[in-house]
């Protein structure tokens, strides 16, 4: 019977309708989360406007600490009006430590406007673990709001414990807000990210008998070029591709060279080089006339506003020489199989028929079908086979 | 002039099982592995999947048509040589291929080239193996093959091996040596003369009377109405399962325990179908039968285990039938007539192959398992007659 055919895979769904609804879901809740603030008692209230940069997005980022429950706190109350465009990204990070006591507290109140997308991000951790790290991978694509919120349960007095953020080693000034309720202690920090300037490693300390550190790691989106090296011969031509998941860069540039050395290709535009690419998220690079000078890793830079990323692709190219060698050994070694069957059967029949002088021969490699060889062939045939059945 | 009275069922019997094994391999594995290569064709000639696929179509197509010109080469000449040449052909094909610059280019070489070479490989292979034994057919028939569906699960990744490591036209360049054992297969057909052969002449004197053979036609009908139906199945499952919200893992996983269970009914079929007395068709029909009505029973079947359980029943009766089907054919013609027998029956069936996947993609769902399980009993009516 037939061998089978390919098989078609079937269609795959799309979920925008989904992601609408969980857009909207999550908003309902930040709005519910926001209203139910613990009670407290009278507290001087501090107002703040504040405006916002337009076509900026808010990014909320939390880390929060198991730990004991703390006294009643100063409150203090910020209202913001935001302008449209804005997005709400919220992430945490849990840790636990000693209680500590009243701190003064900021809560905010955010109105927004159509157009929000939140994101919330929580990580807890156990005062048993509390000697892992506490990292938190963000990635941003586009000039936002950042807002990053460090969660702290201690096990001592709230008091004691002192807040500090950091930006890589530098120790940042002013505006975070701490805030402590039900026995968890809030540390808020809000970053503007405009440029790369203010991409990298923000850390939260509490500093208490041991230093808990809450770590958030800002970056660009990550590009994928080819894990596996791309098999070329010489002459050919071959395509790279960098493709970048969900994110939309500025521009894209590639560069080629063996070592250390980093040549942008495609600066003086010839033939050899080509890029191109169909969507915006992916690039190609076609190179043409391949030879050995062209083989190494070739990186594919994306530029975006808040900085940059690269892509490796590592290409091979070979000679044809390589695989050829292989086909003349297993050909060679046909040849010899036929030659060794062949001649086992003629040395059977010789055996068990010493006096028939019949050939047997069919050249196997030199097969000319025409009439005379096959009534040649057909005579001597029929005589021989008494002995076939071995 | 010495002819046998008598196939020797066994002997040097057992070297042409073991050509025809690594035949089926090297031909029908060959062609199922081939979806790897689909895969770095599209990217290469930047041409959608549907016409790479035609590369597949097309060798399929010519190996079938082209049977009856590889059983008529072999009627007059012996399968040893039209056997070997045919291994050539397909080596050539292949060499060829690796050196494609557009899609054509590999249509006319693996499709056409490759495809004449696997006509004239396959068929004569498989008559020659029934003409070598009588008792014993099935047997030979089930163990010659199995290898196919061996061959399969070893093929494949090593085709995914040769392409990580040498690219398509490597690989290519290095499937063509692998095809070149065709060569060496053939060498061990021996040819056989049996009591037969001088009364029923030339091929073409054997086909003109086989045309004229009732018998010989209604089995020849039945077969491609079995064929039709043969792949609806392999075809829609996958895309049946997916549809009751099966993941693709175990849908891929699902059709390799198919594929197992298509091996064993192969063998089990064949050990039967020489330990049960009487004509072998009565097997034949029993198992399109069991056919008919598993697939009849897909669009009921809801609950996994149901269908894990009728998938394998499927694949061991399908599996089951393939020798059976081929060891009808010299009961039903005689031994002297089986090349030009198998080569036109071959030919014909291949009509219902190309007409079965692209008739059931109209239907739906259900029509489509319907549409198979009405084709089963079809070829089994064919039988009865």
């Amino acid at each position: 019977m037939r061998a089978l055919q390919g098989l078609r895979g079937p269609r795959a769904p799309s979920l925008p309708l989904l992601l609408l609804c969980f857009l909207a879901a999550l908003r309902r809740s930040l709005e519910h989360g926001l209203s139910t603030a613990a009670p407290f008692k009278s507290l001087p209230v501090q107002e703040e406007m504040m405006t916002k940069y337009s076509n900026l997005s808010l990014e909320s980022h939390n880390i929060s600490v198991t730990a004991a429950p703390f006294t009643s706190l100063p409150v203090q109350e910020e209202m913001m009006t935001k302008s449209s465009n804005l997005s709400l990204e919220s992430h945490s990070i849990s840790m636990t430590a000693a209680p500590f006591t009243s701190l003064p507290v900021q809560e905010e109140m955010m109105t927004k406007s159509s157009n929000l997308s939140l994101e919330s991000h929580s990580i807890s951790m156990t005062v048993e673990h509390s000697n892992m790290p506490v990292e938190k991978n963000i990635t941003l694509e586009r000039p936002s709001n950042v807002e990053l919120i460090c969660q702290f349960t201690p096990s001592g007095d709230l008091n004691s414990v002192n807040v500090t953020w950091k930006k890589g080693d530098k120790l940042l000034e002013g505006n975070y807000l701490v805030n402590a309720t039900g026995g968890i202690l809030y540390t808020q920090h809000r970053v503007a990210v405009i440029n790369s300037k203010q991409m990298g490693s923000y850390s939260c300390f509490f500093g208490e008998k041991k230093q808990q550190r809450g770590t958030f790691n800002l970056k660009v989106p990550e590009i994928n070029g080819q894990n596996k090296p791309l098999i070329t011969y010489l002459g050919d031509s071959v395509v790279l591709m960098c493709k970048c998941q969900d994110c939309l860069p500025l521009n894209w540039t590639w560069y080629g060279g063996n070592g250390s050395v980093q040549v942008p290709i495609g600066v003086p535009v010839n033939d050899k080089y080509v890029i191109s690419g169909k969507h915006a998220n992916e690039t190609r690079l076609k190179i043409t006339q391949l030879s050995e000078d062209d083989q190494g890793t070739y990186l594919c830079h994306a530029i975006f506003e808040l900085g940059e990323s690269e892509g490796h692709v590592k290409l091979v190219v070979l000679s044809y020489l390589v695989p050829l060698k292989v086909f003349c050994a297993i050909a060679a070694e046909v040849v010899l199989l036929v030659a060794a069957i062949l001649l086992f059967e003629m040395y059977t029949q010789k055996k068990k028929k010493p006096s028939d002088d019949g050939k047997e021969f069919e050249q196997g490699e030199q097969l000319k079908l025409d009439d005379s060889n096959g009534i040649e062939n057909s005579g001597p045939r029929h005589r021989k086979n008494e002995s076939v059945g071995q | 002039m010495a002819y046998r009275a008598e196939p020797p069922d066994g002997g040097w019997g057992w070297m042409v099982v073991l050509s025809a094994f690594f035949q089926s391999a090297l031909v029908f594995g060959v062609l199922r592995s081939f979806g790897v290569f689909f895969v770095e064709f599209v990217a290469a000639f930047e041409e959608p999947a549907a016409r790479v696929s035609w590369i597949a179509s097309i060798g399929i197509a010519v190996q079938q048509f082209g049977s009856p010109v590889g059983s008529a080469l072999s009627t007059k000449f012996g399968p040893r040589p039209a056997v070997m040449t045919g291994g050539i052909l397909t080596a050539l094909g292949m060499l060829l291929a690796s050196f494609a610059t557009s899609l054509t280019h590999l249509y006319l070489s693996i499709g056409l080239l490759s495809g004449s070479g696997w006509a004239l490989t396959f068929t004569p292979t498989l008559a020659c193996l029934s003409r070598y034994f009588s008792r014993r057919r099935s047997l030979a028939m089930g163990l010659a093959l199995t290898g196919v569906g061996l061959s399969s699960f070893a093929f494949a990744p090593l085709f995914q091996w040769l392409l990580n490591h040498y690219a398509w036209r490597g690989a290519l360049l290095l499937v063509s040596a692998l095809s070149l054992h065709l060569v060496a297969c053939g060498a061990l057909l021996r040819p056989l003369s049996l009591a037969e052969d001088p009364v029923v002449g030339g091929p073409g004197a054997q086909i003109t009377s086989l045309l004229r053979h009732g018998p010989f036609l209604r089995y020849t009908v039945a077969l491609t109405l079995i064929n039709t139906g043969y792949f609806i199945p392999y075809v829609h499952l996958v895309a049946h399962l997916r549809d009751l919200g099966w993941d693709p893992l175990p849908a891929a996983f699902l059709l390799s325990v198919a594929a197992i269970s298509d091996l064993v009914g192969r063998v089990a079929s064949g050990w039967l179908g020489d330990a049960v007395p009487g004509p072998v068709a009565r097997l034949l029909m029993l198992w399109t039968t069991l056919t008919g009505v598993i697939l009849a029973l897909y669009p009921v079947a809801e609950a996994p285990t149901g269908l894990v359980a009728l998938t394998m029943a499927y694949g061991f009766t399908s599996g089951a039938l393939t020798p059976v089907a081929f060891s009808v054919l010299p009961e039903l013609v005689g031994t002297g007539k089986i090349y030009c027998g198998l080569g036109l029956v071959q030919m014909v069936e291949s009509i219902g192959g190309l007409l079965g996947a692209p008739l059931s993609g109209k239907g739906n769902k259900i029509s489509r398992w319907a549409m198979a399980a009405v084709f089963y009993h079809g070829g089994c009516r064919g039988e009865l007659i």
